[in-house]
């Protein structure tokens, strides 16, 4: 890359940048957030679009900002290790396809378009299903994260994306509550009456997937953080717990664990930065979103182990790294099913 | 002259990808076919012809100076250097004297020392083995007790080595021995050269689990050694050892080990007639990830070699990743081997086809170099003090 320097500089610029709204140290807004109406703050995440999140990787002449997917990651990683709830990850995908003006509006935050592609509860794209009969949309779209606050869903679809405000005629949306506080909408549609978007959302989805493993990996950051602090200062058998060599042994493993997740990222951005959406780069980002679902449910479970007592109660912070982990993990696709796409891009024989 | 395609001024003056081109071409066409992918460390008197090639063309030490004798080859053309050779299956040299010593003696040793002793390694006429542990001082080498006393102008040597690799084949050892038997553990400890043919050298060899004879003990009774054999000064070996540990340290994470065992594993698949099973595939398929990881962590650390800087304990995560990765592979093959996999010998004679020879080869990578419990010691410092 010959801007490399310059690349450096942005992304320092972006953690920098994150600081006052994504705090590592201070979990207090994230907890007092959970199970509640939205499950986000409207007013940090207009402070999030004001600094361009949302229209991180947007052509400039798009209203973006034109950064490399390896800045996103960047930041993705910080709101991971913040525990940040705010939909970054959904806005971004659908900020890929959208266009005029609710493209101005989504970025600006005054309002907020999620991605509706989700069939299965195992999925990294829409299933075959079309959703398009007689001019109208039919059908269901799940697991759609904050779906309470979303003036609109992008839609999609094998057979096309569409603009559906989550007020129109036909729209019928319910929800569940998830592990971390958050929640899943569920998007019936009966005879809707949508707006054709343009677009492949293939390149969009692949995007949020990389983020996301980028999301996890700044999650396992601050767990691995948190659990060795609290192996250096809490005393039993008259020592701290970091002086036993079995405990000792377990961090280096998970450490290591971290250390290959993050060289995975940056090699998939790295690679998806330089060729675009190919075989090897599509295999690139589910190579890394696979180890990061695994490493990161390995971290969370085993820095519980590590507290020991406390870690099981819903007061100690180190619980809510493991709910944020539970709903994580899956979304935009397991390690399970990403390890079969990567079999199924990257066939034996064309390895060498 | 025959290499002289391969005979360069400055190897470091070519795009990266010309010189892996180039040590393609040299070792496609110089490199005997017969001693390719070795299923064993070879001996001297089976290595020779080629370690020999290595040296008239002046391929044998990519990392010595010119002035030397060496390619003078930058940390990012060494691996490339590396890469080419490991992926092509040359036979590894007996290289101690040109990893190790020779670095060693180039910063270290005394203008004699240099002049003396690096011509010989470079043509072949000393072959050095590596005197470190000892029975009681493996994973905790600064508790070595082969001791040299000052007896006049000779050192005189007594005590004993122990896994010291193809010491029947060399003629010199260079050993770490004590020389100060108050002092605090590291700080007694000297760098010593010792001629094998010296009276009351004796070296006796052991057999391992692959059954080979690949290390031996070597017993010390009253070796005289000449006083300016010693490198350094004295009682300051330990410190010069450890830091010329630096650059190879990465040599021990490298992925090739793992990668070929992979590639073994995919031929034994297909003689087992599991190609398209499922659960074969899904387990390939987490091995063909678990390396592909290693290799973006591998390149992570390698590109800090490349942009000067100097490896800290870091490069530990590679041989321990590396090393479990090799024996997880191996013990799937054990397993899919079924009662071929308690044969012992290479199935249908295939030497490609030796799950029992690769599972019990890599029993030992994660014992020698430092044992992955002694490499864990040494990241658990990094993250908890």
């Amino acid at each position: 890359m010959s801007n490399s320097l310059e690349m450096s500089e942005a992304i320092d610029l972006i953690r920098r940048s994150t600081e006052g709204l994504a705090s590592r140290r201070d979990l207090a807004r994230v907890r007092a957030l959970r199970y509640k109406h939205a499950g986000f703050d409207q007013a940090a995440w207009s402070s999030m679009c004001e600094l361009g999140w949302p229209a991180l990787r947007l052509a400039e002449g798009r209203g973006g900002v034109g950064l490399s997917i390896a800045a996103y990651c960047a930041l993705a990683e910080e709101m991971g290790a913040a525990l940040v709830p705010e939909p970054l990850i959904p806005a971004a995908l659908v900020a890929a396809l959208l266009e005029g003006g609710p493209l101005e509006s989504h970025l600006a935050g005054d309002t907020l378009v999620l991605p509706a592609w989700q069939d299965e509860p195992d999925a990294a794209a829409p299933s075959d299903r079309e959703f398009l009969r007689d001019g109208r949309l039919h059908g269901a779209k799940r697991f759609i994260p904050m779906a309470r606050s979303a003036d609109a869903f992008l839609v999609i679809a094998p057979d096309g994306n569409w603009l559906v405000a989550a007020d129109a005629p036909g729209v019928t949306l319910s929800y569940d509550e998830t592990q971390d506080g958050g929640h899943y909408g569920t998007l019936l549609l009966d005879g809707v009456e949508g707006e054709g978007i343009i677009g492949n959302a293939g390149a969009a989805l692949a995007e949020a997937c990389l983020a996301t493993s980028a999301y996890l990996l700044g999650v396992m950051d601050a767990v691995l953080e948190r659990t060795a602090e609290f192996l250096k200062t809490r005393i039993q058998f008259g020592k701290p717990l970091a002086s036993f060599q079995a405990l000792q042994h377990r961090m280096v493993d998970l450490q290591l664990e971290f250390e290959l997740t993050r060289a995975s990222i940056s090699d998939a951005a790295a690679r998806w930065d330089r060729e675009g959406p190919t075989d090897a780069s599509l295999a690139g980002v589910s190579r890394a979103k696979a180890r990061a679902a695994e490493a990161a449910a390995l971290i969370a479970r085993s820095s519980i182990q590590l507290h020991g007592g406390i870690g099981y109660t819903d007061e100690h912070d180190i619980g809510l790294y493991l709910r944020k982990v539970m709903v994580t993990a899956p979304q935009y696709g397991s390690a399970r099913l990403h390890r079969q796409r990567f079999a199924a891009l990257m066939p034996l024989q064309s390895e060498d | 002259m025959l290499y002289a395609d391969f005979h360069l001024d400055d190897f470091n003056a070519l795009s990266d990808a010309d010189f892996r081109a180039l040590a393609n071409r040299f070792l496609h066409q110089h490199h005997p076919p017969e001693l390719r992918s070795p299923a064993k460390r070879l001996h001297w008197d089976e290595v020779k012809p080629w370690y020999m090639i290595l040296s008239a063309a002046g391929w044998l030490a990519p990392a010595w100076p010119r002035e030397h004798g060496g390619m003078g080859l930058s940390a990012a053309k060494q691996l490339i250097y590396m890469d080419v050779f490991e992926r092509f299956g040359a036979a590894r040299s007996p290289d101690h004297g040109i990893v190790l010593l020779g670095p060693l003696l180039i910063t270290y040793g005394s203008p004699d020392q240099r002049a003396r002793f690096l011509p010989r390694i470079i043509t072949g006429e000393e072959i050095w083995c590596q005197g470190y542990s000892e029975p009681n001082a493996g994973s905790d080498l600064a508790s070595l007790r082969t001791e040299a006393v000052l007896d006049g102008e000779h050192w005189v040597v007594n005590g004993q080595k122990i896994w010291t690799t193809l010491a029947g084949d060399a003629n010199w050892m260079f050993a770490l021995v004590r020389t100060d038997k108050t002092a605090k553990q590291q700080q007694g400890i000297s760098f010593l050269l010792i001629p094998m043919d010296t009276p009351g050298v004796t070296v006796r060899p052991i057999i391992n689990l692959d059954l080979q004879d690949e290390f031996s003990e070597v017993f010390f009774d009253d070796v005289r050694v000449p006083q300016e054999n010693l490198v350094g000064e004295v009682n300051q070996g330990w410190t010069m050892a450890k830091n010329l540990l630096g650059f190879e340290r990465i040599f021990l994470g490298s992925p090739r080990m793992a990668a070929n065992a992979l590639a073994r594993l995919i031929r034994l698949g297909a003689h087992a007639g599991l190609t398209d099973d499922p659960l074969f595939v899904d387990r390939l398929t987490r091995f063909r990830l678990d390396l592909a990881d290693h290799e973006c962590l591998f390149e992570t650390i390698a590109d800090r070699l490349r942009r000067g800087q100097t490896l800290g304990p870091e490069v530990s995560y590679l041989k321990l990743n590396q090393t479990q990765l090799f024996q997880r592979i191996t013990e799937y093959m054990l397993e899919i081997a079924g009662a071929q996999g308690g044969l012992l010998h290479p199935i249908d004679g295939d030497r490609a086809l030796n799950p029992m020879g690769q599972f019990l080869v890599s029993r030992a990578a994660t014992i020698y170099g430092g044992a992955s419990e002694v490499q864990r010691n040494i990241l658990a410092k990094t993250i908890l003090g």
